[in-house]
């Protein structure tokens, strides 16, 4: 927990520089808000129905808070379509159209990396980065960092196991420290639209089958929010790496040349840093300036 | 109508009875219906993938007269892969998700039977690349069906009526179907498809009248799993054939990748029954990015020849090893006696995405030929005949080169120099026959993917037109196997997503994307005829007699990684011209569709 709490306190830091950049930005802004919201009826949304913490279809992920705050900001309903965030998401959502009304059937991803090739991109409401969540029993007790976990004895990382998602960067973390052999792997995505990340990882801490696992910072700090007491779950955040990129922005995706659109969100972004903050942080995202 | 087609499986089973007697070599309905070239028994028509027939009704002379007997709506408006079979009186057309089979008579063209299969609409998103199916099998009185979420059905050719049913695999991990299952003998072997997923790729042989799993043999893992024999299990070694060892495929992966490690087997698979051995091709390493899993990765991106009854492998031929460019190795298997240097050889050619068409002996496994098979391909300068290893031009290899570099024009595309679009082999000529495509990519590493609520840094691949002056995206071509060279070559504007036909009316036949149904000679390539279909063609093109008048047909339904994968792959408007002018041009030629056509001469 300790290292979370030094992860919340670097946030805050994060958040003055944040607010003060964007400030900037609404200043810059002139184009009156009114426009985007008079030709749409309802701010509609394309999610994932089941990616706990980011969304789900009860509303329940702090992209479902951000964008009730978004909709009742802009005046508008909220409306969501839902696909899998897997492959097709963007195909099947933000570019596809509703038949037989040709309209499309939504119009804003709530988070997206910054910057995105499939989509076009606000300006970045988020930042955070990949962290080993561990639990702290036995050696992995003293550890308060990814590379304390190096420093190790052998005997102890011998016995490790660490769950870990293919096509993220743990598996360069753990290939360049020769821990692969440790590693307990799971795909990229699951064929099953209930299994996520975050279930997939909480189970194999639930029943034992892990030890640590590295997972994308709002998952990690979710998890340890949910199962940290119970399950001795701590969360150490990876810092800047030469060669492995372990931070990302997260913005919100729009279509490409709408451009409107983008500009009403990225007033929003810049005047509501605040709020989008303080709905984060409540889902214990660890973020970085 | 019925008590012909009565009179039709009395017949066949009395010669089902006799060839049991005799040494049964396939399934006895099979061969027999295989036997007659008014048939179409098999996706390719026979065992050995030649998509050949010896009717020449249809030929050089009368092409040009072709003329529309039939055609029939799928009820699907997405990507139409494979074929229908026709045995008898009766053609079996299927249709992609969700997988309809109708049985129609061809007499008058009015349904005998209707199988519309209730499946998950949750399997869909699980699709990679359209929600196709490459068609049915026959044998032993049963149609054969895999559907998308991976559930293998036998049905009873006469009545529609399910006769067993097994699961092949769980949509919930990302398994699913899209291949054709293969009747060989006594068993009906089947795929798996979902590389995008981890899945650990396989092929399994299921009993033909009980669904009973005989064999299953898993592409990487241990030699148990794998059905190979350290000490059997040969594979191309210094110039010569030697034994793969202990831990083949464990010991060129990094801890427990290999059970994420993909090698799916999705293709089309050749039987020999002489040899008694079944030849497939397995997919690419699983979703790993390339320098997360070092090593070889066998054996994914492998040719794989195992004996039929027991699923061991014989030998092994992996043609691109740790690979960097998505080239799955699932191809057809075509089986061809070739004359080479005086001798005639059993040869299995192959036509990989990586760009070489290879021969081996398909008895032995020894490499003979590997040759680019469009001259544009650069990702490798060369196969080195010793070893079979292709030769990386570090230039065009992503990762090998600094990290923080595109790598231009690379060639071929992800997609390949050919993918499943099947080729043709041409007895006559000695030629195959084969559909191609021209695109090259460029690899940006440091493009930022998303995947189930993980960003990474992964890599961004751009399609663009291959060298040459009009931006042609494709090539039909004429192949002679013991050359490894290209005999003629027609340029299409897109690539050639269909399989071909060729006919002892020295004929070939094969659609392209904006909907053309093309008749070229199968000596110089010569335009004979075309007819634009409604929607673009990526289905393959199939022949059949019946009332003594030759008939030609072809699904027509763009879809598929061409249509709508190769699409959405390449929309990001910032790009140029290139491949993204030149598919986004799809749209001004064709639309969705999914209809069966059927020509035939006009009366004399």
């Amino acid at each position: 927990m300790r290292s979370a709490r030094a992860g919340l306190k670097g946030m805050a830091a994060a958040l003055t520089a944040i607010s003060f950049l964007s400030g900037a930005g609404a200043l810059a802004a002139t184009t009156p808000q009114r426009t985007a919201s008079t030709n749409r009826d309802a701010l509609r949304v394309c999610a994932d129905a089941n990616n706990l913490p980011q969304s789900n279809s009860q509303g329940e992920g702090y992209e479902n808070k951000i964008a009730e705050a978004l909709a009742h900001d802009l005046g508008l309903k909220l409306e969501y379509t839902y696909f899998p965030q897997r492959i097709g998401f963007v195909r099947n959502t933000l570019r596809a159209k509703e038949e037989p009304s040709g309209r499309f059937k939504c119009d804003v991803i709530m988070g997206v990396p910054y910057p995105y090739e499939l989509t076009a991109t606000t300006h970045p409401y988020m930042h955070s980065t990949y962290a080993l969540v561990y639990r702290a029993q036995g050696a992995l007790a003293s550890i308060e960092s990814p590379a304390d976990l190096l420093k190790l004895p052998a005997s102890d990382r011998a016995t490790l196991r660490i769950g870990l998602f293919a096509l993220t960067p743990a598996a360069d973390w753990v290939l360049r420290h020769g821990l692969i052999g440790r590693a307990v792997l799971y795909p990229a995505q699951s064929g099953d639209p209930k299994v996520t990340a975050l279930s997939t990882v909480e189970a194999d801490f639930a029943a034992g089958r892990i030890d640590a696992a590295i997972l994308w910072g709002p998952i990690a700090g979710y998890l340890v929010s949910r199962r940290g007491r119970e399950d001795h779950l701590r969360l150490a955040p990876f810092g800047a790496d030469p060669t492995i990129r372990f931070d990302y922005a997260i913005a919100m995706g729009v279509r490409f040349g709408e451009n409107d659109w983008k500009s009403t969100l990225d007033r929003w972004i810049a005047e509501h840093r605040s709020d989008i903050d303080r709905i984060l942080t409540g889902y214990h995202v660890p973020l970085l300036p | 109508m019925r008590n012909k087609h009565r009179a039709i499986f009395r017949t066949v089973v009395l010669a089902a009875a006799a060839a049991a007697a005799a040494a049964a070599f396939g399934d006895a309905d099979l061969d027999q219906a295989m036997s007659s070239p008014s048939n179409w028994a098999s996706q390719a028509g026979d065992y050995a993938n030649h998509r050949h027939s010896t009717l020449n009704q249809i030929n050089e002379g009368n092409v040009d007269k072709l003329q529309l007997a039939w055609s029939m709506s799928t009820g699907v408006l997405r990507g139409h892969e494979g074929s229908p079979l026709v045995i008898g009186d009766t053609l079996y057309m299927h249709s992609p998700f969700p997988n309809n089979v109708y049985a129609i008579n061809l007499k008058d063209q009015t349904f005998k039977w209707k199988y519309e299969p209730r499946q998950d609409e949750a399997v869909v998103p699980v699709m990679c690349c359209d929600t196709v199916n490459r068609g049915l099998a026959y044998g032993d009185g049963k149609i054969f069906l895999q559907q998308a979420d991976t559930t293998l059905v036998a049905l009873d050719a006469q009545t529609g009526k399910v006769v067993w049913s097994v699961k092949n695999g769980n949509p919930k991990i990302g398994e699913t179907n899209t291949n054709a299952p293969h009747v060989f003998k006594n068993l009906v072997i089947t795929g798996i498809s979902g590389g995008e997923f981890g899945v650990r790729g396989r092929l399994t042989a299921y009993d033909l009248k009980t669904g009973r799993v005989v064999w299953k043999a898993w592409s990487t893992g241990p030699d148990e799993d794998m059905l190979i024999d350290p000490k059997k299990t040969l594979t191309w070694t210094n110039g010569r054939m030697r034994p793969v060892g202990k831990d083949s495929s464990l010991k060129t992966w990094q801890g427990d990748q290999w059970k994420l490690g993909g090698g799916t087997t999705w293709g089309w698979y050749a039987y020999d029954p002489k040899l008694n051995l079944v030849y497939y091709g397995s997919g690419n390493p699983g979703t790993w990015n390339p320098h997360q899993r070092p090593g070889d990765n066998k054996w994914s991106m492998t040719i794989f020849a195992r004996d039929l009854d027991t699923g061991m492998a014989k030998w092994v031929f992996q043609m691109t090893p740790h690979d960097q460019w998505d080239y799955d190795g699932i191809n057809e298997m075509v089986l061809a006696d070739i004359k080479m240097d005086g001798k005639t050889v059993p040869a299995l050619v192959h036509f990989d995405r990586n760009g070489f068409g290879y021969t081996l002996n398909r008895d032995t496994g020894a490499l003979l030929v590997a040759q680019k098979y469009d001259p544009a391909v650069n990702w490798a300068t060369k196969v080195d005949m010793k070893t079979g290893r292709p030769q990386v031009d570090p230039k065009h290899a992503p990762g090998v080169t600094a990290e923080d570099v595109d790598v231009k024009g690379i060639c071929p595309a992800a997609l390949g120099s050919k993918d499943e679009q099947p080729s043709s082999y041409d007895p006559s000529t000695g030629y195959l026959l084969v559909p191609t495509n021209h695109v090259c990519m460029t690899y940006e590493p440091f493009k930022v993917e998303y995947t189930a609520g993980q960003p990474y840094v992964g890599a961004t691949l751009t399609m663009f037109p291959g060298p040459n002056e009009n931006g042609d995206m494709g090539n039909f071509i004429a192949w002679d196997p013991a050359q490894g060279k290209i005999v003629w070559s027609d340029p299409e504007r897109f690539s050639v997503w269909s399989g071909a036909l060729t006919t002892d009316g020295g004929v070939t036949f094969y659609g392209t994307l904006e909907g053309y149904l093309k008749a070229v000679s199968t000596k110089d390539g010569h335009l004979l005829w075309k007819a634009k279909l409604p929607s673009g063609i990526i289905g393959n093109v199939f022949t059949y007699e019946y009332g003594g008048k030759q008939y030609l047909g072809v699904y027509s339904g763009i879809g598929g990684w061409a249509g709508i994968g190769m699409a959405a792959g390449l929309t990001d408007p910032t790009a140029g011209l290139g491949a993204v002018g030149g598919y986004k041009d799809l749209a001004h030629f064709t639309n969705l569709g999914g209809t069966l056509f059927v020509f035939t001469l006009p009366q004399a």
